[in-house]
């Protein structure tokens, strides 16, 4: 063994769109250990719910990240609906469901165009980005936006999806799921892939039960996590929901979850589709959460768990919203995967768990 | 599943001991997270274990207080704990991954802790709203009985008195109710003069909304109590 080194890596670096820094101790080619940090973007959005009400915090809750946009803008609401003892109409339930599946998909896909690029695999990164518009198409047609929709509300969404949307909008997904097949399978059996993927960056399920990790990250090392299992809101609805697994826990098991678990997104949103029921997409909220009251709320969202807290003073404007989101709980895991692995495999193990800075440093 | 959320108190010293327990029973860590309030901070721990999210409360932590870690039974806990350090000052002893203060590059140290103008006036916004409202539910309590009471004595007196004068005496009572009711008008009307006319035209629209109510309300309560009458008379038949 060589002398111990320690390589910086990040926070600029050609595989990390956002800052995040390692320090890798590395003897020879081997990561011995990585200790990571990030707090280099704070944008102290949490504070901002003093000056905004909490119906204005919702715009800024969807601004948290450009990805999990909708999730967040749906888990804050949801939240301060939860604080309020607000119940909204089912169609605004199902519609949610519609838009933050969707959002899944647009994320997941956005995922493996990175780590198609990561691999050094250009056309597969291509056309998952390709397919990633028509994903967008849908959301501009239905919210009028392709990154930030703006559609929720506390007391349900602004916007309705009229019946021949909605029909047009499985024909779309019915499409994409034809093509996406294409890349699903290149993702799953070309050699190229596996030869980088496989065996990389392993995390067992004991490891990753430890380390309480989240989201596909987790679900890929056989940890039965999902939130949408809590049936919260639509997800309540749907007849049958079972997390996507895989007991293998390296970076092949991390892309096939994600892999499949777009398929299942499809599924969610045409079951939703075909159980929409017509009505009300709002009800009116007045009056403001009482001092000291408390929830919590738990929200899946494309990259896994993520928690919201509110609490009221007695007047528009939250005590407190914190939002804890899945990057940060997943940190300690990837430092897990990252020691013993090959120095070449770092930016692999590091995209793998989908880290995502600018929700992390809210 | 049915998604189930409890909030408990706890001490600095029960920490230790809830976050061994936690883990040998098999509970996973879901978050830590601080509240920046007028006695103190609190801080609350959120463990998870099948549909059950558990939230564990240390209230009004004083600055100096050490608060042990428990990243010696959750590593992940780092994060959340260099975080409260850096955003509230919490003095957070023993951390696995302890970054001393740098974890967040901050313009502002401890900036979760400042009370912004907005935040104090929405706190005594928030405060007077509930006194006020509290002192209205002590008047109504104690007014609303005597009211009631006094009416039925004067109903009771009227009704034993020579009808020709009882109707007198109604008659005065009523101009009593009326010229009050025009005294508190003018001086309302006197006091909107004085207002900007926009403003006057908002005030005027709310008090004839609120009159427009109240006068609902009274309808409905006669309309209910004539029902009950009825209903009373019907089953004495």
């Amino acid at each position: 063994m060589g002398k111990a080194t320690v390589i910086p890596f990040g926070p600029q670096h050609p595989v990390l769109p956002e800052p995040l820094h390692l320090d890798l101790v590395v003897e020879d080619e081997t990561v011995i250990e990585a200790i990571p940090q990030i707090g280099f973007i704070h944008r102290g959005l949490e504070k901002l719910v003093e000056t905004r009400d909490y119906n204005q915090f919702i715009y800024v809750a969807e601004r948290i990240c450009g990805i999990c946009a909708f999730g967040h803008s749906m888990g804050y609401a949801e939240t301060v609906e939860r604080l309020m003892g607000v119940q909204i109409p089912e169609r605004a339930e199902y519609l949610r469901v519609i838009w933050h599946e969707l959002s899944r998909i647009h994320s997941h896909v956005l995922w493996m165009g990175l780590a198609a690029d990561a691999f050094g695999f250009e056309s597969l990164f291509m056309h998952c980005w390709r397919l990633r518009e028509r994903v967008l198409d849908i959301f501009e047609k239905t919210t009028g936006g392709r990154v930030i929709f703006s559609v929720v509300q506390v007391g349900g969404v602004v916007r309705d999806i009229d019946d021949a949307q909605l029909a047009e909008m499985k024909r779309v997904l019915e499409g994409i799921k034809d093509d996406y097949r294409q890349i699903c399978n290149a993702f799953l059996k070309d050699s190229s892939v596996k030869n980088r993927t496989v065996g990389v960056g392993c995390i067992s399920h004991e490891d990753a039960l430890a380390m309480s990790m989240v989201g596909p990250f987790a679900r890929a090392s056989n940890v039965n996590n999902d939130a949408r299992c809590l049936g919260n809101g639509g997800y309540g609805k749907l007849a049958d929901f079972q997390p996507v697994l895989d007991a293998q826990g390296d970076c092949y098991a991390r892309v096939k979850v994600r892999a499949l678990e777009v398929l299942q997104s499809i599924d969610i949103i045409e079951e939703m589709i075909s159980k929409i029921p017509a009505g009300d997409i709002a009800v009116p909220v007045k009056g403001a959460p009482a001092a000291g009251a408390e929830t919590a709320n738990l929200v899946e969202q494309p990259r896994g768990e993520c928690y919201y807290y509110a609490r009221g003073n007695g007047s528009k404007f939250l005590e407190r919203m914190r939002m804890r989101t899945p990057t940060s709980q997943n940190l300690a895991g990837m430092a897990t995967a990252l020691a013993g692995c090959d120095l070449a495999d770092v930016n692999m193990i590091v995209l793998t768990i989908d880290p995502c800075i600018s929700c992390t440093e809210r | 599943m049915a998604f189930a959320i409890k909030f408990a108190p706890l001490t600095v010293e029960e920490l230790p001991a809830l976050a061994a327990a936690k883990k040998a029973d098999g509970w996973r860590f879901v978050q830590m997270l601080c509240v920046n309030t007028e006695d103190g901070i609190d801080m609350i721990y959120s463990f998870m274990k099948d549909d059950l999210l558990e939230n564990h409360e240390i209230k009004g932590v004083q600055k100096g207080t050490a608060i042990p870690s428990i990243t010696g039974e959750f590593l992940e806990a780092f994060v959340f704990e260099n975080e409260s350090h850096d955003l509230f000052g919490v003095d957070i002893t023993d951390i696995a991954i302890d970054f001393g203060g740098n974890f967040y590059a901050l313009a502002q140290k401890e900036p979760m802790t400042v009370i912004s103008p907005e935040q104090q006036a929405a706190r005594e916004k928030a405060k007077k709203l509930a006194a006020a409202k509290a002192a209205k539910e002590k008047a109504a309590g104690e007014q609303a009985p005597k009211t009631a009471d006094d009416a039925a004595a004067l109903e009771a007196k009227l009704a034993g008195m020579d009808p020709v004068k009882a109707a007198k005496v109604r008659a005065a009572m009523e101009a009593k109710a009326k010229k009050e009711a025009a005294a508190k008008q003018a001086a309302v009307d006197e006091k909107v003069a004085g207002l900007d006319p926009e403003k006057a035209a908002k005030v005027k629209a709310a008090l004839e909304a609120k009159a427009a109510r109240e006068a609902a309300k009274k309808k409905a309560a006669e309309a209910e109590a004539d029902e009950a009458g009825a209903a009373a008379e019907e089953e004495g038949e």
